[in-house]
């Protein structure tokens, strides 16, 4: 396992600067946050609950170095603060409730497109100019470009309300008991298709297009034709000889692409009153829940950097090059 | 360039999306010809379905959808394209600089990069716009260009550090050119293919960017753009009510403006990287291949 001091450095830089963007922006934004929050929080304002907002954002008399300070001592003790909307409710309660609904539906929509990205890429490629190519491969950037609202509404609209053919609302059926068994299982994955369905053509359209490229430039490879002159056939020569190795970029655009995916389950769960993250980020900022805000930057850029740091990982245990210079 | 634009005008991919971006910008431009009248004027019933004298029906305020539709697209091509422009020379020149500078400076350059790179875009977009409240479209433009350019900063360093060592270059620093001549008429001439490329992904991003923001109540609720339709459309229920007019007017427009970047960035693509070029093109120069073959007298 190896994994560079530069790529460590990297991931230190951005959790500094999401903190940093935590801490600053509510303290230089004009008005004062702090007014707002105390009226949101009406008759619930607590003198202990106006003193632990007022010492978050910087409405104390108090050097600025040691607000940030005591800002980072917060985050170190998984102290984000409390919820203005939710309150008595602390921010990491309210995050902890919805992050399993988003992790399962982001990793779902990553791994059916991932499979269904990179053999259509792998195909594409294999058939380079072909019908299939030249109708799959524009259609995967379109795919691109199309905002995951317009998909996600569209969704609603036709199989949720006009064919009534899914449920256009909440993460399983509200009748069901929450435990582990078939009808509650049954009733999860139902309610996930459209909002699975909505979240994949972009990831489609990112794998098909990488994984082509990629794979057209490892299918010049010699080994390639030597595997061909061997006599093997198609489908091992494409699969186990080209897109095999065609996988790292891929690998590497997943990382990097894990944001824009955090991104769209945001607009998803909102359009499918799905209760993860995205929900929970969006009744936070009409609440101008400040707090909870916050506290989803961080815990999105720190999954986003997980899921990163796993990726080198797992690209230094495939790719023989990377195991042999940690040597 | 003019070479690149003739081979753009070849392709029918690229000229069917430059044909849909044209049009549309065209609606833009002529709003006032061909949607007369305010478009936040109430002109109907709640909801009226598409008829003759309201062509895409009207909304839940009984505004005339169409007119709507036309001068929505003013603010949503508009910021689309200026944030593009932005995020693009952003990208741009931290890319250069990084690529060209080398060194320390590169160093700390390349790892601001990467850092904003892996923070999620979205979350602090949301972040930002909800601290400073409903934001006009100038703020959305500025909050997307400082969080997205990292994509073309990227690309441009890696493209500058290929050509910083190349005769021409090394020939310019000789005599003595500065060295804001070297990266701006030296070096910034040989990237503008993937200065384009950059350049169409950015708008994109930024139509994307711009919407989701605006549907999520970010926008000026005031200003009648593609965003804040879909952001009213949603609050007044309408796709449960069955009004989809309401909100398939705006999501046809975006989806329109990113079918046409897309076709065009698709072909910028390949003539960027001959490599990936497939259909016609490909057979053309396999075809060329073949004769240039025949033509050696046929010594394969």
């Amino acid at each position: 396992m190896y994994i560079s001091p530069r790529r460590l450095g990297v991931y230190a830089v951005a959790l500094a600067f999401a903190i940093v963007m935590n801490f600053t922006v509510p303290r230089l934004m004009p008005g004062s946050p702090v007014d707002a929050m105390i009226a949101q929080l009406g008759p619930r304002a607590t003198p202990a609950a106006i003193e632990a907002i007022k010492a978050r954002f910087g409405a104390v008399e108090a050097p600025i170095t040691a607000q940030f300070l005591d800002y980072l001592k917060g985050l170190a003790t998984l102290d984000l603060g409390v919820s203005v909307k939710y309150y008595p409710q602390t921010v990491t309660e309210v995050l902890a409730r919805s992050t399993l609904w988003t992790l399962f539906l982001v990793v779902t929509a990553i791994t059916f497109s991932l499979v269904v990205g990179t053999l259509l890429g792998a195909i594409a490629a294999w058939r380079r100019g072909g019908r299939f190519d030249t109708v799959v491969s524009p259609f995967s950037v379109v795919m691109i470009a199309v905002p995951p609202v317009i998909i996600a509404l569209s969704a609603l609209f036709v199989f949720g309300v006009s064919l009534r053919w899914f449920p256009v609302g909440y993460a399983y059926d509200p009748s069901l008991d929450p435990g582990i068994n078939f009808t509650f299982a049954g009733s999860v994955f139902y309610h996930a298709i459209l909002p699975v369905l909505t979240l994949s053509p972009y990831l489609i359209g990112e794998f098909q297009t990488t994984m082509r490229s990629s794979m057209i430039s490892v299918l010049g490879e010699d080994y390639v034709t030597m595997g061909r002159a061997k006599g093997l056939t198609a489908a091992t020569v494409m699969l186990g000889y080209g897109a095999r190795n065609a996988m790292l970029p891929v690998l590497t655009n997943l990382a990097l692409m894990l944001g824009a995916v955090f991104g769209g389950s945001i607009v998803t769960e909102i359009v499918f009153n799905y209760p993860g993250l995205g929900l929970t980020l969006f009744t936070a900022s009409v609440a101008r829940d400040y707090p909870v805000i916050q506290g989803q930057l961080l815990l999105m850029t720190l999954a986003t950097l997980g899921a990163n740091l796993l990726v080198d990982i797992i690209y230094g245990v495939i790719d023989p090059r990377l195991r042999d210079a940690s040597a | 360039m003019m070479s690149g634009l003739k081979i753009l005008l070849q392709q029918k991919k690229a000229v069917a999306g430059l044909i849909i971006i044209v049009a549309l910008c065209l609606m833009a431009l002529f709003a006032p010809v061909i949607a007369p009248g305010a478009p936040s004027a109430r002109v109907g019933r709640s909801h009226q379905p598409p008829t003759v004298e309201h062509v895409f029906g009207t909304t839940k305020m009984g505004r005339d959808v169409y007119t709507q539709f036309v001068w929505g697209s003013r603010t949503s091509l508009a910021v689309g394209f200026a944030t593009g422009i932005a995020i693009t020379i952003v990208g741009t020149a931290i890319g250069l600089i990084a690529g060209y500078a080398g060194g320390r400076t590169d160093a700390a350059l390349d790892l601001a990069t990467n850092a904003v790179l892996v923070i999620p875009n979205i979350p602090l977009l949301i972040l930002l716009a909800s601290f400073a409240g409903t934001v006009g479209p100038l703020a959305i433009m500025a909050i997307i260009a400082l969080t997205s350019w990292p994509w073309g900063a990227r690309m441009t360093r890696s493209q500058t550090m290929a050509l910083r060592n190349r005769d021409f270059v090394t020939a310019a620093r000789m005599i003595g050119e500065p060295a804001w001549r070297v990266l701006f008429v030296e070096l910034l001439p040989n990237l503008l293919p993937l200065i384009g490329i950059n350049l169409v992904g950015s708008i994109i991003y930024a139509v994307v960017a711009q919407t989701t923001l605006e549907y999520l109540g970010f926008g000026d609720p005031l200003q009648v753009t593609w965003g804040t339709m879909l952001y009213n459309a949603q609050n007044s229920s309408a796709i449960i009510l069955g009004a989809w007019w309401d909100i398939g007017a705006p999501a046809a427009g975006i989806a329109l403006i990113g079918l046409g970047l897309a076709l065009v960035n698709f072909t910028f693509d390949e003539i960027a990287n001959p490599q990936l070029r497939s259909g016609p093109a490909l057979t053309r120069w396999l075809r060329l291949n073949r004769q240039r073959n025949r033509s050696l007298g046929g010594a394969r």
